[in-house]
């Protein structure tokens, strides 16, 4: 597949405080590329780099094979941006907005009014394009702001946290959206630190942390890294220590909590752990109230690979 | 692409209440306060019929020079009437002062006038000026009728008409000719000034559409600015279609105030429109252009840039004369150099020089002051746009 | 408490605004005191001329041009046309007189020479002409009795002698006390400008629809909480009028120590109850924060050009003042315009001020209640 975005060697400092750190990444033509990190891990920042927003120290972008400028304009028109913020004019009604940053691309009057209504479809705001921004909901509103950033058809889309504060009927609006852009035939780079959407929507996910690429590949790929591979938790009161080292001396165990009568194990490998348990716990006469078992999740892997988790 | 921009530039300035209410109706409820406070100045500063008593006592009775002017100068029929006078005892004109009915009451006593007043004031000072003025004049024809007396009576007239004497001096005092020409300007209303600053104002708030238009395409000030730069189109060319867009809605802003200001306030601005139409337009580039410089060289939200664009306009108005109508002259005589660096004063001054002076030489002084503020303003701020990426957003 | 405690936080939120505010209005009061001096106080009876004399050093052209110094202000300007038409405009000077070439031979030639002349047609304007009339007038019948140069200034000069007593009865220092009066009626501005403005701005914080939806909701009593703000902005409001009343301790000085600055004070005491109840109000009808500072501008500046705290009352044209009468701020400048002529401070003169007070108050019940049914009423529609 065609390289749609090559990053080399992006560093870019504000003061002191490195926010992309010798920074390199491809985005494969047709993909979805998560990029997955806490607050302030540097994927806005990215994200403005290669659109050229921002200055950068050192470093070298390709989009579509070429250099990005400020003034690539032949780049700048296959490209959709959903920004963070909600950029829409409050004056203006949501058919007009559409129509405002839709024009900036398309100059043909009648492709536009047939590509703007294709984008009030897209993101379902069809009932509402008289409405003013302020009239409408947050979920809503970050629709719109969607149905802007994507109304000309871009062939390369880059969304960064369109998600935010976003109610799930809308999220789910959103997300099925961007699926579609993809099967239409578009190349998304999708920021978020939601680990359930870049597992969901996503082809490759790359984990950043303080401007560093932690790793890189599919969810399972990523899932792959971490030691655990099931995690047990049970609801059991005065749990006696005897027992909590009886389970930890099972070679499979890789690890075990007993905090405010929750019990949490880990285990290296995942094959009837969860019948095995309940067999301790019956031979012992321990009574619990619940019992259930997790395969690993992407907070799981950034837990292990940083120490801390992704949502704050 | 270009049109496209300014349609929508126009619709997101006109449909921004607040920007609306101060570029447009602001200066015109302003205009309408000054037309109301100031309408009855210059009139009052007139002469007016001044309210005056004079004690009705026997000195004054037997005073027929005394008692003739007055009653002359207070005739309602004589278009030169200066005094509406009240004869009373001297406890009544006492009583009137006090309760400033008057401004002053005369007494005579003897050979001695005495003026009685509260205060120092312009009515004060006239009365007294015209109760001395007649006793001169008195005096004169008293001189005058002596010495043809004694002429009369050297040549060995003994038949002298006495009467005829004081006639002739009487016609002689009253037939002066005094011979002055007025040679002032004929505009001479310096309230006008007030109306002028008005529109100097409205000029420069006209830089807050200015700035407003161009905040939405610049990426550190809005959200709306990113999606404009990550376009396919020139940051310059998108930019001067904004600024198009927010100078057109600024001279109609303009344009409607100075048609309110003349049908409605009836202000003069002298004889050639065609002039205080050029200099509206001009007056309007130098806001616009203070307008680009805030929006483009600050590095701060709108808000504050909205702020600062306010504070010099105002101060730029107070230095040309709009809080007081001699804080320009005083600049001018003592710091000349402030007002020719200020558009508010370089506008209230055109308008000024083409309403008080025939000649055009200030007029044009001012006009090219502006169009060179105009276009130092809009080169900083064009290098300044040029830069195309930022350090942070 | 708490939110008596809210509030002071917010206070010292705006504290800038607070602080920029008070700087503007002691730059425009000074200043515009400064200026007033020449232009509003009309206590300077001697006009202000200039005089061009174009002739050579003759006698009698120097008598004419004595007679005038001694009884007018000679203004100083720059000798170049623009220069003198800027003054005569701008009215630094009243009057100008050119005395021709040759005029003092022509004048004795009998041939009256044409002296040419600029007025700006005021009073000051009117007073000069009449001066300058009768010098010409006296000049030229004493010319006919006498050709004798010496003779004649001397009989010019012996008629035109002051000759009318002048005795003025009021013991008011009325410079001063004019001063302190404009200053306490420029405060009109000041106070709605400034403290209504302040004061709109935090309750709209506080009316905030989000904010409003919170504390209707609370447990706390509306009119306990309504109570609490209106303790809050008393007090600020007071703090203001205290730092007003020391400024003008500052820029007037002594007369401000006497009955007539404690009237002064007392009046504009009473007009910051006005003010707070309008700033309630205001803060009642609208909450948008651009909204407010359009209105309070409006309003500011409409009554301060309307009744007089700009343009002294007498000049204002009678229509003007009749409108003005709905407005506090009339009653509020009337009271120091009668403080401006009050002779003696006893029960009968200051009966007046008390009923012009009661007018303040009574405006101030009045917003109140308006501003109570206002917030009664959206209670329930939020």
């Amino acid at each position: 597949m065609e390289k749609v975005i090559e990053v080399k060697n992006l560093t870019k400092k504000y003061k002191d405080l490195m926010a992309i750190d010798n920074l390199s990444f491809d985005v494969k033509e047709g993909e979805i590329l998560g990029l997955l990190g806490p607050n302030g891990s540097g994927k806005s920042t990215t994200i403005n780099c290669i659109l050229s927003l921002l200055n950068y120290m050192s470093g070298s972008i390709k989009i579509f094979g070429k250099d990005m400028k400020p003034d690539s304009y032949d780049i700048k028109s296959k490209i959709g941006v959903i920004f963070q913020d909600v950029a829409v004019f409050d004056e203006l009604t949501v058919y007009e907005n559409i129509d405002y940053f839709c024009g900036l691309y398309i100059k043909d009057k009648k492709t536009r009014k047939k590509y703007i209504e294709d984008a009030i479809e897209l993101v379902g705001i069809g009932e509402f394009t008289k409405f003013r921004p302020k009239q409408l909901s947050g979920g809503l509103l970050r629709r719109l702001n969607i149905a802007c950033g994507i109304a000309h058809k871009p062939k390369l889309i880059f969304l960064d946290e369109p998600t935010v504060a976003v109610d799930p009927q809308s999220r789910n609006n959103i997300l099925d959206g961007i699926k579609k852009l993809r099967d239409l035939g578009a190349t998304i780079v999708y920021t978020t630190h939601y680990m359930e959407e870049v597992e969901l929507l996503c082809d490759r996910i790359i984990i950043l942390d303080k401007g560093k690429i932690l790793a890189e590949g599919t969810s399972d790929t990523l899932k792959g890294l971490a030691k655990v591979e099931e995690k047990v938790t049970v609801e059991v009161n005065n749990l006696d220590e005897k027992y909590i080292n009886e389970i930890k001396n099972l070679s499979v165990v890789d690890n075990i909590k007993y905090d405010s009568n929750i019990l949490t194990i880990y285990y290296k490998e995942g094959k009837n752990n969860l019948v095995e348990l309940m067999e301790i716990l019956k031979k012992n006469n321990v009574k619990y109230n619940k019992i259930y078992s997790e395969r690993p999740t992407l907070n799981d892997v950034f837990l292990e690979l940083t120490g801390k988790e992704l949502r704050d | 692409m270009f049109i496209h921009n300014f349609k929508y530039s126009l619709k997101t300035l006109f449909k921004n209440k607040s920007l609306i209410f101060w570029t447009f109706a602001f200066p015109i409820i302003l205009g309408t306060f000054f037309n109301m406070a100031f309408s009855n100045i210059e009139s009052s500063e007139k002469l007016e019929i001044i309210d005056i008593a004079i004690v009705d006592n026997d000195d004054f009775k037997s005073n027929e020079v005394l008692k003739t002017a007055f009653e002359e100068l207070s005739d309602e029929n004589n278009k030169d009437r200066m005094f509406n006078t009240k004869y009373v005892s001297e406890n009544e004109a006492k009583d009137l002062l006090d309760k400033d009915e008057i401004s002053g009451y005369l007494l005579v006593d003897g050979e001695d006038n005495k003026i009685v007043v509260k205060q120092n004031g312009i009515n004060e000072t006239i009365f007294k000026y015209v109760t001395e003025e007649i006793s001169n004049n008195a005096k004169i024809i008293n001189d005058i009728a002596k010495r043809e007396i004694e002429k009369e009576a050297i040549s060995g007239n003994m038949n002298i008409n006495y009467e005829e004497i004081y006639k002739d001096a009487l016609e002689l005092i009253q037939n002066q000719d005094v011979n002055l020409k007025d040679i002032s300007n004929k505009n001479l209303s310096y309230t006008m000034i007030e109306f002028y600053t008005l529109i100097a104002m409205s000029c420069l708030y006209g830089g807050i559409l200015a700035m407003a238009s161009i905040n939405q395409n610049l990426a550190n000030m809005t959200s709306q600015g990113k999606r404009i730069s990550v376009s396919p189109i020139s940051k310059l060319k998108i930019v001067f279609s904004s600024i198009l867009a927010s100078y057109l809605a600024q001279l109609i802003g303009v344009a409607i105030l100075f048609v309110y200001t003349i049908f409605a306030l009836k202000v003069d601005y002298g004889d050639n429109l065609l002039l205080v139409i050029l200099l509206g337009i001009i007056g309007s580039l130098s806001g616009l252009s203070l307008g680009l410089v805030v929006g483009t060289c600050l590095k701060t939200n709108e808000n504050t840039k909205t702020g600062v664009l306010l504070a010099v306009t105002m101060l730029g108005c107070f230095l040309s004369g709009m809080m007081g109508i001699t804080m320009k002259y005083i600049v001018d005589k003592n710091v000349p150099i402030i007002n020719k660096i200020n558009p508010a004063s370089m506008i209230t001054d055109g308008f000024y020089s083409l309403y008080y002076y025939d000649t055009l030489d200030r007029y044009l002084f001012n006009i090219i002051s502006l169009l060179i503020f105009s276009g130092i303003m809009i080169l900083i701020s064009y290098v300044s746009l040029r830069r195309q990426k930022y350090d942070s957003i | 408490m708490t939110v008596f405690k809210t509030f002071w936080k917010i206070v010292n939120r705006y504290k800038f605004t607070v602080i920029l505010y008070t700087v503007i209005l002691i730059i425009f009061a000074t200043a515009n005191m400064q200026t007033s001096d020449t232009n509003t106080n009309f206590v300077a009876s001697k006009p202000d001329i200039l005089i061009i004399n174009n002739d050579k050093d003759e006698k009698i052209t120097e008598n004419l041009i004595n007679y005038i110094k001694n009884n007018s202000n000679i203004v100083d300007i720059k000798k170049d046309d623009e220069a003198i038409n800027d003054a005569l405009f701008y009215r630094d000077v009243n009057y100008i007189i050119y005395i021709p070439e040759n005029y003092g031979n022509d004048f004795l030639d009998g041939k009256n020479p044409e002296i040419k002349i600029k007025s700006t047609g005021d009073y000051n304007s009117s007073l000069a002409e009449m001066m300058l009339s009768r010098y010409v007038k006296v000049a030229n019948i004493y010319l006919n009795q006498t050709k004798n140069e010496d003779e004649l200034i001397s009989k010019i000069n012996d008629t035109l002698k002051e000759n009318t007593k002048t005795e003025v009865t009021s013991k008011l220092n009325t410079d001063e006390l004019s001063r302190a009066v404009f200053y306490y009626n420029f405060l009109n501005y000041s106070i709605i400008a400034g403290l209504v403005y302040i004061i709109c701005l935090i309750l709209s914080t506080f009316r905030e629809e989000k904010i409003r939806k919170r504390t209707i909701i609370s447990s706390m009593n509306y009119k306990k909480h309504n109570m609490q703000l209106l303790i809050s902005n008393g007090i600020l409001s007071v703090i203001l009028w205290i730092f007003y009343v020391i400024l003008s301790f500052v820029l007037i000085g002594d007369v401000m120590f006497t009955s007539h600055g404690l009237i002064l004070i007392a009046n504009s005491f009473v007009f910051s109850i006005c003010a707070l109840c309008i700033a309630f109000l205001i803060a009642n009808i609208v909450s948008n924060k651009n909204a407010i500072n359009g209105i309070v501008n409006v309003v500011g500046l409409g009554s301060s050009f309307l009744c007089g705290a700009f343009v002294p009352v007498e000049w204002l044209p009678d229509t003007v003042l009749k409108i003005a009468h709905i407005l506090p701020s009339y009653w509020f400048i009337q009271n120091n315009e009668i403080v401006k002529t009050l002779e003696e401070v006893n029960m009968e003169n200051l009966k007046p001020i008390f009923v012009n007070m009661f007018i303040v108050l009574a405006f101030s019940i009045l917003y109140i209640i308006i501003a109570n049914i206002i917030s009664k009423k959206k209670r329930k529609i939020a």
